[in-house]
C-alpha cells in the first residue's frame, strides 16, 4: 500500500530538482567585467583606458620582445653608439634580425596591433556610449586616437622604408575599428594620412589634465605630432607641435645623473612606470640591459668616438671604466651609468629636450638659423656650464644638431636609427665595436624595416607570400 | 545548494513513511553436481542487493519479499533462478559453466559482461595486482587495446596524458572522464592508491559513455575502490615495498670542455671569414682574440686558449659535469600499505591506508603521499541498503622545472649550459670564492664586477644546482571526498538510489625562490604562495526498473544528475626575506595578492533502457540531456544519446555442434555525445580582465574576441565488434572497429596578428579519429604445477579532418586542411648541406610570374623562402599496444607488461638546439656536430658552424625523427609461501617478489625519453625512471 507513497515521493523529488530554475544562471563570471560596465562611466573608461597603456609595459614575449620599450632599445642597439655585449638583443645589434619567422619580426607587428585593437574597442565603445558626457568622450577618445597614431607610426616605421622614400609602397594594414577579418597592406602615403588625421582630431579633443605622466594629454599628443612631422619633413608643423608640447617640462640638468627612473623628473612628458608589484622585472628596458652594476643583464658599453664627443662638465657624461682597462679599445671599456636599473625603474618614452631638438632642427631647416643656434645653446648651457656657442651655420649647424640629438637621447628611443632613418643615412660602424662592418647599415637600407611576419601570411587572406619578394 | 538540503532531507525521513513489508525466510542448502556443498555461493533476492553467501557446509538463509526471484551464483557454474517461497528449504544443485560469467562496472550501475553492447575494457584486481605500481595509470597502459598513456617528464606524482581512441579534441579537453566510485573524479589520479583500487573499467565506443553524454566524448575510466566481503572473518594485508631508480633512457650526450672551445672558434672565425667576408688569416686571428670575451669566462687562464690555427693551447682547469651535478644517481621510492576489510552477514568495510615517497631524476624532487580509505556499506534492512566511502589523500611534492624554457628548467640547463662554465665562483684568474666560512659560492653568472668569469653570456643569474637546492617548488594537495548513497527497494522490480559525493581539494603551490642568489636576489628573495579550493558536489538520483517476462528481460534507468564544480583561488606573493626566511610574514615588500572564484554547473537529466531476449539479443538505448553554464542560454542545452545492442550467437542452436567455439559475439553501438570541458568558463562572454591596473589606477583590458554563439562540440562514435571464446576458455579475444567523428570542434582559429587577436575559439569543423582494436588472450598451458597465460592487445588509430569552416589555416607545424591528419607535419623540408659553402638547403616550389606552381621544385638557402609541405610524417603512431604474460610454476610467479608504440614521428627540438653550431655562445653542443662541414667539397648533413643568427637548426624536416619504442614496463617475479609454513606464525599468506618498472626500453631516437607530447615536439623533459624494487604483501 504504502509504496505507492515512495514512488510519489521519489518521482515528486526528483520533478522537485528538476524545477531549480535558475540553478543554470547563477554561476558568473568573477575575474571580469561586461562592456556595459566599462563604457556607460567615466571610471569604467578610464579603467579600460589604463589598463591599455598598462598593456603597452606588459611581458609581450619575452626579455627582449616585452612592450614599447624593447621596441625602443631594438632601435638603440642598432646604431653605433652602444655596443652590446653577448646578451639579450644579440641580433638587433648584429643587424640581422628580420626574417619572416623570427621573434623580433613577429613582435615588432603583434604588439602594436594589438595594441590598436584595444584602443579601437575603446574608441568604438565610448564612441557609442549613450551615458558618457561629450567632455568625457572628448577627454577619451583624444587619449585613444593619440595612442592609436602612435602605434601606427611604429609599424610605420618598422616596416617600410621612411615617408620621403615613396609614399606609394605597401604600408601594414589600417583598421579603423574592431575586427575579426585581416585588411589588404595600405601604402605609405594612406597609413600617414591616416595617422596625421587621428593626431590632429586628438589634439583639438584630448584635455590638458591627465591622472599621471604615463596617460596621454596634449603635451604628449603634441609631442607624437612633432616626431611624424619631423620623420615627413613638414618643419613649420613639426616646429609648432614640438613648442606646445614641451610646455611646462623645463630643463633640469641634476635630474640627467638621477638614473632615469623617476617619471615625476620635470623632462619626462610620458613615460612608463614601474612599481614593486606591477614590475615587468630583468624586461626592462633599456635599464636591466645598461645597468652594468645592478643585478640586470648589463653588458651593454659605448663607443669610444661617442663618449670622446662629451666634455668632462657635461652632465650627460656619465661614462665610466668600470673593469679598469683606461682608455683602452676593448669594447667592454666604456660603461655607462645613465640608467639605473631596479624592478621599480620607471621608463621614459618622450622627454621635452627631444621637443626642443624637434624645434631647434626645424627652425634650422626653415631658415632661422639665429632662432635655431641659440635654443640649442640654451639646452647645451644647461647640460654644460662651460658650453660655448659653435657659430655653426649651414650643413655643420644641422650636423650639429644631430650629434647633440645623439648626445642627448642615448639609449632611450634608438635616436641614431631614428635619424638615420628619416634622413635616409646609413650607419657606420667604427671606433671599438665588437661587430664592426657586417652590421652597418646603408643608406636606404632594406636592414631598416623587417620583413611582414609568416604569421601574418599564414592568416590573412589579402597577404600573401609575395608581399616579401625582394622586401 | 537547495536542491542537495531538498533531497538530503528526504532520505533522513525517508525511512519513515516506508512501512514493513512482507517477509519471508528462505533457507537451504547449494551443492554442485556432484552434490558436494558448495561453500561461499551467493543467493541475491533479484532487483535488489539482498544477498547471503553459504556457510561451509553450503548451508544459506535469507529473508526476501514473498513473490521475489531468488538467484543462485557459484563462481564458474551456471546461475540458476527460482521464485522465492515458503515452501523451505529451497535445496539447489548449480552446474559447471564454462564461460565464467563476469561482472563489469559501467556507467551508473554494473552489468554482466555478456550484455554489454559496447566498448567497455577492464583491468581486474588481478592484473592490478599482478603488477605493483606507484600509479593506477601505469596499471592501465599497454593493459587494454585503443588507450594511449603519455607519461610527459621524469617528475613523480604528475599526471600523464591519457587519450582513448584517439584524439577527439584540440582545444577542448581530449582527456577521458575519471570516475571513481560513481562520481565525477577531478583530483589528480595519482592520488589514489594502486593496492586500494579493486578494478579499472576502461568505456570507449558510445554506448558505453552515452550516460555521461556531454562529458563522455573522449571516453571514461571508472576506477571502483575496494569493498569488504560479507560474512567473512576481518582480515589485515600488509605491504612493503622498496625500489631505486635511475633514468630509464639515456639523455642526449654532449660535447666537452676542449671541443666546445674549438668548436666555437671556428664558428666565430667562420662568421668573419664567410658573412663578414674578412681574409681567413685576419677572421681566425680575430676569432682567437674574441674567444674569451664571447664566452666570458676563461678556464684555461691563458689570454688566447686556441691559437689562429685552431689548436688548443692550453689545458682548462675545469669542466663541469651538469648531468651529474643536478641529476640524482640513485632515486629511492618506498611504499607501506595496511588493509583490514572483512564483513558480516549485513555490513562489509574495507580500510586501506598507504605511504609512498618516491625521489624524480633531478635531484631534491620528490613525491610523498598518505591515502586512507574507508568504504563501508552495510544493508540497513531487507529494503533498504546504504554505503559511504571516505577518502583522505594528502601529498608533498618538490618538482624544481623540468619542462619548459625557464632559466630554472634543469633539464634545459644541461642541454644549454657547456662545461665552459664552472659550478663555483671564481675570480678572474680562475681561483675559486669562498663565501665568509671557507666554502665555495655557487656561480651564477652574474657577477659584473668582472670582466673575466664574471657574467654568463646565457641562463645569466642562475645556476643550474642552485636553482633546485636554493629554492623550493613545493606543491601540497589534499583531497578530502565523501560518496555516500542510499538504495531503496520499492518494488521487487523497481529500485531508487540516491548518491551524493562531495570532495575538496586544497592545493598549495609555495614558491621560494632564494634571498641572495638568482632572479630575486635583488629584492632579497621571493615567496610566492598560491592556496586554492576545489570543491565538487555531486547528486545522483537513479530510479531503476527491471523485468524478466519469459525470455523477455527489460531494464530502464531514470536518472536526474546535478554537478557544481567550485574553484575557490587566493594568490599572495612578496619579496624582501631575511636568509632562511620563506614565509610571506616575513616579506617587506608585497608584490601582489590575487584569488577568483569560479563556478561551474551541469544539469542533466539521463535514462537507459535495455532490452534482451534469451539472453541472446540485447538492445540498450540511452539518452541524456545536459544544461552547461559553459555555455550561453541560448547553446546550453544539448541532446545526446546511443542506440546499441548485440547478438551472443553462440546462444544459437546451429552452433551448438561446434565444441572448439564456446561463445561469440556480435556488436554494434551508434551515439552522439559532448564535450565542454577545457574551453574556460565562461568562453561565450565578451569580457574585460581585470588585473591591468596603472600604479594606483584600476585598469582592464578587453580579453580576446568570442564567439557568443560558441556550443557544444559534438561526437558521433561508431562501434562495430566481435568478442570470441574458444577451446574450452583457452583462448580469448576481441575485434573492434570504431569511428568517432567530433563535429562543431572547438578550437582558437587563428586570425590575421594585424587584427591584434591572435586567435578565436569558436566550432570551427570537424574531425575523424577511426581504428581497429584487437585483443587476444590465452591459457597457453595449465597443468597442476604450471601455468602460462598470454595476452596482447594493439590497436591502429588513424586521425583526419573532415570539414573547415574555410579552406585550410596553417597553426605552427601543422596545416588544416580536409583529409589531412591534424597530426601531419607541415615543415619545411631539408635538402642537405651544400657542399661548396656549407650552408643549409631546404626546398622551394618554383613558380611562374602568375603565382601557380611549376611542379618542379628547386633548394634554397633562405629559410623564409623555402616551401612547407606535408612531409607524410605524422606525430601520432600507427600502432600502439602491448603485450602480458604471466607464469607460475609451483609457488612462482613471473608476469611482465611491455609496451609498444609505433609509426609516430618526433621533432626532437632539444635535439635541433644541440645542433646550432654556435650561433650564439655559451651554448653547448651534440657530439655529432664533429661531422660539420669543414672545407668545400665536404659531403655532410652537418652544416658548417656559424656564429651569427642563422637558420640552420630552424624547424624543418632535419629533425624530424622516427619514435618508435618497446618498452618492458613492469617485469614481476613473486614467490607466495606454502601455507603450512606460515601458518604457525599465524599468518595466512606471504608473498615476497622483486619488481622492474621500465627496466629495458627500444627506442628508434636516442637522447629523448620516447613518450613525448602528442603534438610530436619535445620540451626538455626529464625523463622516465627505470626502478628495481622488492617487495612483501603479507596477509593475516
Amino acid at each position: 500500500m504504502k509504496k505507492q507513497y515512495c514512488i510519489l515521493l521519489v518521482l515528486g523529488n526528483l520533478l522537485l530538482l528538476g524545477c531549480e530554475k535558475d540553478y543554470l544562471d547563477q554561476p558568473k563570471p568573477t575575474e571580469s567585467v561586461n562592456s556595459s560596465v566599462i563604457f556607460e562611466s567615466a571610471d569604467g573608461a578610464e579603467a579600460f583606458m589604463s589598463g591599455i597603456l598598462r598593456l603597452s609595459r606588459d611581458q609581450f614575449e619575452r626579455d627582449d620582445s616585452g612592450g614599447l620599450y624593447s621596441m625602443y632599445f631594438a632601435r638603440v642597439v642598432k646604431g653605433n653608439d652602444l655596443i652590446l655585449g653577448f646578451q639579450w638583443y644579440l641580433y638587433d645589434y648584429e643587424n640581422d634580425n628580420r626574417e619572416s619567422t623570427y621573434v623580433r619580426t613577429t613582435f615588432s607587428w603583434e604588439f602594436p596591433y594589438s595594441m590598436i585593437n584595444q584602443l579601437n574597442l575603446l574608441i568604438d565603445g565610448v564612441k557609442n556610449s549613450s551615458n558618457l558626457s561629450e567632455t568625457d568622450k572628448d577627454a577619451f577618445l583624444g587619449q585613444g586616437y593619440a595612442l592609436r597614431a602612435f602605434y601606427y607610426f611604429q609599424l610605420a616605421m618598422e616596416f617600410q622604408h621612411t615617408y620621403s622614400y615613396d609614399t606609394s609602397l605597401p604600408a601594414p594594414p589600417i583598421y579603423m575599428e574592431p575586427a575579426l577579418e585581416g585588411k589588404a597592406m595600405s601604402t605609405l602615403g594612406e597609413l600617414y594620412d591616416f595617422i596625421l588625421s587621428d593626431l590632429k582630431t586628438a589634439v583639438e579633443i584630448v584635455p590638458e589634465n591627465r591622472v599621471n605622466k604615463s596617460y596621454i594629454n596634449r603635451n604628449v599628443a603634441y609631442a607624437i605630432l612633432a616626431r611624424v612631422h619631423q620623420v615627413m619633413g613638414n618643419w613649420q608643423e613639426a616646429a609648432n607641435a614640438a613648442a606646445i608640447a614641451k610646455e611646462g617640462f623645463r630643463l633640469n640638468s641634476s635630474e640627467y645623473s638621477l638614473g632615469f627612473d623617476d617619471i615625476n623628473a620635470s623632462e619626462w612628458i610620458w613615460g612608463m612606470p614601474q612599481r614593486s608589484d606591477q614590475s615587468n622585472y630583468f624586461y626592462i628596458a633599456p635599464h636591466a640591459f645598461t645597468d652594468n652594476v645592478n643585478d640586470g643583464y648589463g653588458l651593454a658599453f659605448w663607443n669610444k668616438e661617442f663618449v670622446s664627443l662629451f666634455s668632462p662638465t657635461d652632465v650627460r657624461n656619465t661614462f665610466v671604466d668600470l673593469y679598469k682597462v683606461g682608455n683602452g679599445n676593448q669594447y667592454y671599456a666604456r660603461a655607462s651609468s645613465k640608467f639605473t636599473f631596479d624592478f621599480s625603474s620607471d621608463i621614459p618614452i618622450i622627454r621635452s629636450p627631444e621637443m626642443l631638438l624637434i624645434e631647434i632642427e626645424a627652425n634650422a631647416r626653415l631658415g632661422n638659423e639665429n632662432e635655431a643656434s641659440s635654443l640649442l645653446l640654451t639646452l647645451q648651457k644647461n647640460r654644460d656650464p662651460n658650453a660655448r656657442a659653435s657659430g655653426n651655420t649651414g650643413n655643420a649647424l644641422i650636423e650639429e644638431i644631430l650629434v647633440e640629438r645623439r648626445k642627448e637621447l642615448y639609449g632611450e628611443m634608438g635616436v641614431e636609427w631614428f635619424d638615420a632613418k628619416r634622413l635616409r643615412r646609413g650607419i657606420t660602424r667604427t671606433g671599438n665595436h665588437r661587430v664592426g662592418s657586417s652590421a652597418n647599415l646603408l643608406p636606404d637600407d632594406k636592414k631598416f624595416f623587417l620583413k611582414i611576419p609568416q604569421k601574418e601570411i599564414d592568416t590573412n587572406t589579402y597577404i600573401d607570400e609575395s608581399i616579401n619578394s625582394n622586401r | 545548494m537547495k536542491y542537495i538540503i531538498q533531497s538530503f532531507l528526504f532520505f533522513l525521513f525517508f525511512p519513515l513513511v516506508i512501512l514493513a513489508q512482507q517477509n519471508i525466510n528462505v533457507t537451504g542448502v547449494i551443492s554442485d553436481e556432484m552434490g558436494m556443498p558448495l561453500p561461499g555461493a551467493t543467493v541475491i533476492e533479484v532487483g535488489t542487493v539482498n544477498g547471503v553467501s553459504t556457510d561451509f557446509d553450503g548451508n544459506y538463509s535469507i529473508e526476501v519479499l514473498e513473490g521475489a526471484t531468488l538467484e543462485f551464483s557459484y563462481v564458474g557454474y551456471q546461475t540458476q533462478s527460482v521464485l522465492a517461497s515458503t515452501k523451505s528449504p529451497i535445496n539447489i544443485a548449480l552446474t559447471p559453466d564454462n564461460e565464467l560469467e563476469e561482472v563489469v562496472v559501467v556507467a551508473y550501475g554494473v552489468q554482466s559482461k555478456q550484455s554489454i553492447v559496447g566498448s567497455v575494457a577492464v583491468i581486474s584486481e588481478s592484473e592490478i595486482q599482478s603488477q605493483p605500481a606507484t600509479t593506477i595509470t601505469q596499471a592501465i597502459q599497454g593493459s587494454v587495446p585503443g588507450i594511449n598513456v603519455i607519461n610527459t617528464g621524469g617528475i613523480p606524482g604528475t599526471n600523464p596524458t591519457i587519450r582513448i581512441r584517439g584524439i577527439g579534441s584540440i582545444n577542448a579537453s581530449a582527456s577521458p572522464l575519471i570516475i571513481v566510485d560513481g562520481a565525477p573524479f577531478n583530483g589528480n589520479l595519482n592520488s589514489i592508491a594502486q593496492e586500494q583500487v579493486t578494478s579499472i573499467s576502461v568505456l570507449k565506443d558510445a554506448s558505453s559513455t552515452a550516460l555521461y553524454g556531454s562529458r563522455g566524448a573522449n571516453g571514461v575510466i571508472i576506477v571502483t575502490t575496494k569493498s569488504g566481503t560479507r560474512s567473512t572473518p576481518t582480515k589485515i594485508s600488509l605491504s612493503t615495498v622498496y625500489g631505486n631508480s635511475t633514468m630509464a633512457t639515456p639523455m642526449h650526450d654532449l660535447i666537452g670542455i676542449d671541443d666546445y672551445t674549438q668548436f666555437f672558434w671556428e664558428a666565430y672565425r667562420n662568421n668573419e671569414m664567410y658573412e663578414n667576408n674578412l681574409s681567413p688569416e685576419v677572421a681566425a686571428a680575430a676569432a682567437s682574440s674574441n674567444l674569451v670575451s664571447a664566452m666570458g669566462y676563461n678556464p684555461y687562464g691563458i689570454p688566447e686558449p686556441v691559437d689562429n690555427q685552431g689548436n688548443l693551447t692550453g689545458d682548462a682547469s675545469w669542466d663541469t659535469d651538469w648531468k651529474k651535478t643536478i641529476l640524482n644517481p640513485n632515486a629511492y621510492k618506498k611504499q607501506h600499505g595496511l588493509s583490514v576489510y572483512g564483513g558480516s552477514e549485513k555490513t562489509t568495510f574495507y580500510f586501506g591506508s598507504n605511504y609512498l615517497k618516491e625521489e624524480g631524476q633531478v635531484k631534491t624532487t620528490y613525491f610523498e603521499r598518505f591515502a586512507t580509505r574507508l568504504n563501508v556499506d552495510s544493508q540497513v534492512n531487507d529494503y533498504i541498503r546504504s554505503g559511504l566511502n571516505l577518502s583522505y589523500t594528502t601529498s608533498k611534492q618538490n618538482s624544481p622545472n623540468q619542462s619548459g624554457s625557464s632559466f630554472s628548467n634543469s633539464i634545459q640547463w644541461i642541454y644549454t649550459v657547456p662545461g665552459y662554465y664552472p659550478l663555483y665562483k671564481r675570480n678572474s684568474d680562475g681561483i675559486i670564492i669562498n663565501d665568509s666560512s671557507g666554502t665555495p659560492v655557487l656561480d651564477y653568472g652574474n657577477n659584473s664586477s668582472q670582466i673575466v668569469n664574471g657574467v654568463r653570456p646565457a641562463l645569466s643569474n642562475e645556476n643550474g644546482l642552485g636553482a633546485i637546492t636554493n629554492n623550493e617548488v613545493l606543491k601540497s594537495r589534499t583531497y578530502v571526498s565523501m560518496n555516500g548513497y542510499v538504495k531503496i527497494d520499492l518494488l521487487p522490480e523497481l529500485n531508487f538510489k540516491s548518491n551524493i559525493f562531495y570532495e575538496r581539494a586544497t592545493i598549495d603551490d609555495f614558491r621560494y625562490t632564494h634571498n641572495k642568489f638568482g632572479a630575486a636576489s635583488t629584492v632579497q628573495g621571493r615567496v610566492s604562495q598560491d592556496r586554492d579550493f576545489f570543491t565538487t558536489l555531486n547528486a545522483i538520483q537513479t530510479l531503476n526498473y527491471s523485468k524478466s517476462l519469459g525470455l523477455h528481460q527489460i531494464t530502464a534507468d531514470a536518472i536526474f544528475e546535478s554537478y557544481q564544480f567550485e574553484e575557490n583561488l587566493l594568490q599572495a606573493q612578496g619579496t624582501g626575506y631575511l636568509p632562511g626566511v620563506k614565509v610571506l610574514n616575513g616579506s617587506t615588500v608585497p608584490e601582489g595578492v590575487g584569488g577568483a572564484i569560479n563556478q561551474e554547473r551541469i544539469l542533466s537529466a539521463i535514462s537507459r533502457f535495455s532490452y534482451n531476449y534469451n539472453n541472446t539479443y540485447f538492445a540498450e538505448v540511452s539518452f541524456r540531456r545536459d544544461g552547461s553554464t559553459r555555455f550561453s542560454k541560448d547553446t546550453r542545452w544539448g541532446n545526446f544519446y546511443s542506440l546499441g545492442g548485440s547478438w551472443i550467437a553462440s546462444n544459437e542452436s546451429f552452433f551448438e555442434n561446434i565444441d572448439w567455439l564456446n561463445n561469440l559475439k556480435f556488436k554494434f553501438s551508434y551515439g552522439e555525445l559532448g564535450n565542454n570541458r577545457g574551453i574556460g568558463y565562461f568562453p561565450y562572454l565578451q569580457v574585460f580582465d581585470s588585473g591591468f591596473n596603472q600604479l594606483d589606477n584600476t585598469g582592464v583590458i578587453s580579453s580576446a574576441f568570442v564567439d557568443p554563439n560558441l556550443s557544444w562540440e559534438k561526437t558521433a562514435l561508431y562501434n562495430l565488434g566481435s568478442e570470441f571464446t574458444l577451446f574450452d576458455g583457452k583462448v580469448n579475444g576481441l575485434i573492434e572497429y570504431y569511428s568517432k567523428e567530433s563535429i562543431d570542434l572547438i578550437y582558437d582559429k587563428p586570425l590575421a596578428l594585424s587584427t591584434g587577436n591572435e586567435s578565436i575559439k569558436t566550432n570551427v569543423g570537424a574531425i575523424k579519429n577511426y581504428g581497429l582494436e584487437f585483443s587476444l588472450n590465452s591459457m597457453v598451458l595449465k597443468q597442476e604445477d604450471l601455468s602460462i597465460n598470454l595476452g596482447v592487445n594493439f590497436s591502429f588509430d588513424k586521425n583526419k579532418i573532415t570539414d573547415l569552416t574555410q579552406d585550410e589555416f596553417i597553426n605552427g607545424s601543422k596545416k588544416w586542411q580536409v583529409g589531412k591528419s591534424l597530426y601531419e607535419f607541415f615543415i619545411r623540408e631539408s635538402a642537405g648541406v651544400d657542399p661548396d659553402d656549407g650552408y643549409q638547403m631546404w626546398y622551394k616550389d618554383v613558380e611562374t610570374d602568375d603565382g601557380e606552381k611549376t611542379g618542379e621544385r628547386i633548394t634554397t638557402k633562405e629559410y623564409g623562402d623555402a616551401t612547407r609541405y606535408f612531409i607524410d610524417k605524422s606525430s601520432l603512431p600507427e600502432v600502439i599496444g602491448g603485450f602480458n604474460t604471466n607464469v607460475s610454476y609451483k609457488n612462482f610467479e613471473l608476469s611482465a607488461l611491455i609496451n609498444f608504440s609505433f609509426g609516430s614521428y618526433v621533432y626532437d627540438s632539444v635535439y635541433a638546439s644541440l645542433m646550432s653550431g654556435f650561433e650564439s655562445p655559451g651554448r653547448t653542443g651534440h657530439p655529432d656536430l664533429a661531422k660539420r662541414w669543414q672545407a668545400p667539397g665536404d659531403l655532410t648533413d652537418v652544416p658548417l658552424f656559424l656564429n651569427g643568427q642563422n637558420d640552420f637548426n630552424s624547424r624543418s624536416s632535419r629533425f624530424l625523427f622516427k619514435n618508435d619504442y618497446v618498452r618492458l614496463r613492469g617485469l614481476n617475479l613473486g614467490y607466495t609461501f606454502e601455507e603450512n609454513w606460515i601458518e604457525k606464525y599465524q599468518i595466512q599468506s606471504l608473498r615476497v617478489y622483486l619488481q622492474g618498472d621500465n627496466i629495458f626500453t627500444y627506442q628508434s631516437h636516442k637522447g629523448i625519453d620516447p613518450e613525448q607530447a602528442l603534438s610530436g615536439l619535445t620540451n626538455s623533459r626529464s625523463h622516465q625512471m627505470k626502478t628495481f624494487s622488492i617487495g612483501v604483501n603479507l596477509q593475516l
